[in-house]
């Protein structure tokens, strides 16, 4: 009897306790403590140069938001605070504070970690009430402009361009989470947790080196303003790996700050558009030539003053009568017919099989996102016409960097190495394995080729022979040569009086260890590739062997007859 | 085997007897049991029992201090490794190659175009050394942006014509004047300020020009 009662008073405070008061202790556990998920974000890779000095970077950021039901009765005192201590504009910060109908507003976005805390507990301290932060973490970009058309940049929610964009799998990490208990904002010990661990972002290593990348840029947009060109961009390849030191475009723009500029200048042009490579390709036809056994750089040719191709007719860009120039001759004036009329030499289908070894018409694939294939007429197109002004650099199309991969499998003694731009390997959005590990390398021409096609090109900047003497480098023996291509243009797709000009060449000629090319296109001055692209590759190449501690090796340029 | 059974018979009740004699039961004499003192016992049991309660409060408590000291301490940790990594995120920006170059040329360094490489092995000079001068200035900064036509009218230009008598430097003049107004004519598109630096890369390009026509 005794113990039923005693069981009626537990039974009654049981249903008081569940029943009645229920909502009451719970709101009251919540208050004190209760159940937490945190979310444990996963850092950002980071982009480094070739000596990992980072070209993009994170940083543990916070958002600052705002409950404007609390921030609107002091607005005005507030929005004053946060314009002064996180540096954010007065009336976009007033009219978050004051939204109507609300309960949530941003006030400042992607702000460093401590900045953010310690503003938002100063604002707590001093009375203001309804400012909370959250995790938002920062993408910096420490060197602004540098290597930016490479590196592209992050939006509000992800990656907008560049290398962000083509490896933001690897990139991004996978965000983990934790639930724990906690009491009066303390994690009760021994309570109940469960962790998901985050996974890190992996590091992508480019090949890039910051220093001679940043260089290579300034030089690039002090000699396309100084001709009044539109765009243009440079290369630098380390010859022996292909690896890509530098690669420049102008016009550019800061990856801290890309809002700033227009879109167009925010992609890399030297890798997205294409372009007709005009007289440096014929560096590839006369060095396939040789390797096919039909001419040496010696072989003596009668150049006539115009050449009939077709229902066409070949000019050079000097005007001349019929003149005797030796193969050396034809690549140091850069003459349009000696090529055309040697490479009728070539049987049927080889031309075109030497380019496509040289790499023309495929994609490098060294990891930027849009890369053009170029344009290497088929086999079904092909002609004699056709090959007359491939020949020369007309009619085919390519990318900055399969035109400097070409000229670099000179350089390389006629192995063409696949250029890449991530140090090891990476793997893309789109599953594609590229970098270092994954380059790949072929005989093109012959090491005697090569070797003539290095002499003849030494005599391309010799100042009594050859049309770019601004292009040496003092003290070191350089072989290069000039471009000065029509270009096509955007409406009529016809040669439209404007031109690209450029130069491509490599130091020390005797033991090349760069290859620097670089194009500017749509120059207004006047110039050509020697006068314009010349001195610009003589800056980059003097710069990037003084850089790497390379001395001159003493040889002297070659001598070989121009003319006969 | 007859005549020795009765032998037996008479021997089995003698030592029945004596088995009988020894065999006989006694009660054990009742040992006196000692009472003693339940009170070591439970003071042991209790003593047990209250240090395991204290311990276990103490070594709670500690744990509850430990993480509140966890919490403080965790909190600090945030704040300094946010703090580093912005102190990093400055750093990178003082060391980018532009903030080092912009110093480097106010204070009136420039890059060399044409240095000198020492042979330690045979103390030698290689390549053809030459002292860097301004020539060798880069251009560091980028245009300004082109303003709106309001706010850059185009400038006034007011040919003055020299006396008559002057004849000879008359001409030169007038050369002059004409070759820098189709300068500023093909600046004009170009942003503002690009005269200054452009200047020489201008006349280079236009020496080579008179000398190699355009390489079509």
């Amino acid at each position: 009897m005794f113990i039923a009662v005693v069981l009626s008073f537990f039974g009654a405070r049981l249903v008081q306790l569940q029943g009645v008061e229920q909502a009451k202790y719970a709101t009251l556990a919540a208050s004190t403590g209760g159940t937490v998920t945190v979310e444990l974000p996963a850092e950002r890779g980071e982009i480094l140069d070739r000596n990992g000095r980072p070209l993009a970077d994170s940083v543990s950021g916070r958002m600052v938001v705002a409950d404007p039901v609390q921030t609107s009765k002091r607005a005005p005192d507030l929005a004053r605070f946060l314009a002064k201590h996180l540096h954010v504009d007065y009336f976009s910060t007033l009219r978050a504070l004051t939204r109507k109908n609300s309960r949530f507003a941003y006030v400042a976005r992607r702000v460093p970690a401590d900045l953010a805390v310690r503003v938002v507990n100063e604002a707590t301290d001093a009375g203001y009430k309804g400012l909370a932060t959250r995790n938002d973490p920062v993408r910096s970009y420490p060197d602004r402009d540098v290597a930016a058309n490479l590196v592209g940049f992050m939006g509000t929610d992800g990656p907008l361009a560049g290398l962000e964009l083509t490896f933001n799998k690897a990139l991004a990490g996978r965000d983990g989470s934790e639930t724990y208990e906690v009491g009066a904002g303390n994690r009760i010990p021994l309570g109940h947790s469960t962790v998901t661990p985050a996974h890190n972002g992996i590091d992508l290593h480019t090949t890039i080196d910051e220093d001679l990348q940043w260089y290579t840029q300034r030089v690039l947009r002090q000699t396309v303003l100084g001709s009044g060109g539109e765009s243009g961009f440079a290369v630098v390849l380390d010859r022996r790996t292909g690896e890509t030191l530098a690669l420049a475009d102008y016009p550019t723009y800061d990856a801290s700050n890309p809002q700033a500029s227009p879109a167009k200048d925010r992609n890399s042009l030297a890798m997205t558009s294409p372009y007709e490579p005009g007289s440096v390709e014929k560096v590839l036809t006369l060095s396939s030539l040789i390797d096919a056994g039909k001419v040496t750089d010696r072989t003596r040719l009668l150049v006539p003053g115009q050449l009939q191709s077709g229902d066409r007719v070949i000019h050079d860009w000097f005007p001349h009568g019929p003149i005797k120039l030796t193969l050396a001759g034809v690549i140091a004036q850069s003459s349009n017919i000696g090529t055309a009329k040697a490479s009728r030499l070539f049987k049927q289908g080889q031309l075109r099989k030497y380019l496509t070894a040289f790499g023309l018409g495929q994609r490098t694939d060294i990891g930027v996102n849009g890369e053009t294939s170029g344009l290497l007429p088929s086999n079904a197109e092909w002609n004699g016409m056709l090959q007359d002004r491939i020949a020369f650099g007309q009619s085919v199309s390519v990318n900055g960097m399969q035109m400097a991969a070409a000229i670099n499998t000179i350089a390389n003694g006629g192995v063409r190495v696949d250029p890449s731009l991530i140090q090891g390997r990476a793997t893309t959005n789109t599953g594609d394995v590229v970098g270092t590990d994954e380059a790949t390398s072929h005989r093109v021409v012959s090491k005697n080729a090569a070797h003539q096609m290095t002499q003849m090109m030494e005599r391309v900047v010799d100042p009594d022979v050859g049309v770019a003497p601004a292009a040496q480098v003092p003290g070191y023996v350089v072989a290069g040569k000039t471009g000065t291509a029509q270009r096509v243009g955007d409406r009529c797709g016809c040669y439209n009086g404007q031109f690209t000009v450029s130069f491509a060449g490599f130091a020390p000629a005797d033991n090349p260890r760069f290859t620097v090319y670089v194009v500017v296109q749509r120059p207004t001055n006047g110039g050509g590739g020697g006068s314009i692209a010349g001195p610009a590759f003589s800056k980059i190449m003097s710069f990037a062997l003084r850089r790497y501690g390379v001395p001159p090796t003493g040889a002297q340029p070659s001598h070989i007859p121009t003319t006969w | 085997m007859s005549s020795t059974a009765p032998a037996i018979r008479v021997r089995v009740p003698r030592l029945a007897g004596a088995a009988l004699e020894r065999a006989r039961l006694t009660v054990v004499p009742k040992r006196r049991r000692r009472r003693t003192s339940p009170v070591p016992f439970l003071l042991v049991v209790s003593m047990l029992t209250v240090g395991g309660i204290v311990g276990l409060l103490l070594f709670n408590t500690s744990m509850q201090q430990a993480s509140f000291a966890a919490t403080g301490l965790q909190r600090q940790a945030d704040a300094l490794q946010a703090r580093q990594q912005t102190l990093q995120m400055e750093l990178d920006q003082l060391r980018d190659p532009q903030t080092i170059a912009l110093k480097a040329q106010r204070m009136g360094m420039v890059l060399p175009s044409s240095p000198a490489v020492l042979d330690l092995k045979t103390g030698k000079v290689l390549g053809d050394p030459a002292p860097a001068t301004g020539l060798d200035r880069l251009r560091l900064l980028a245009p300004p942006p082109r303003k709106p036509a309001v706010l850059d009218p185009p400038a006034q230009v007011t040919v003055v014509h020299p006396p008559a008598t002057a004849t000879h430097a008359g001409v030169d003049s007038s050369h002059n004047t004409a070759h820098d107004g189709g300068r500023g004519s093909h600046d004009n598109g170009g942003p503002a300020g690009r005269n200054d630096h452009t200047g020489n890369t201008d006349h280079k390009s236009h020496t080579n020009n008179t000398s190699h026509g355009t390489n079509h």
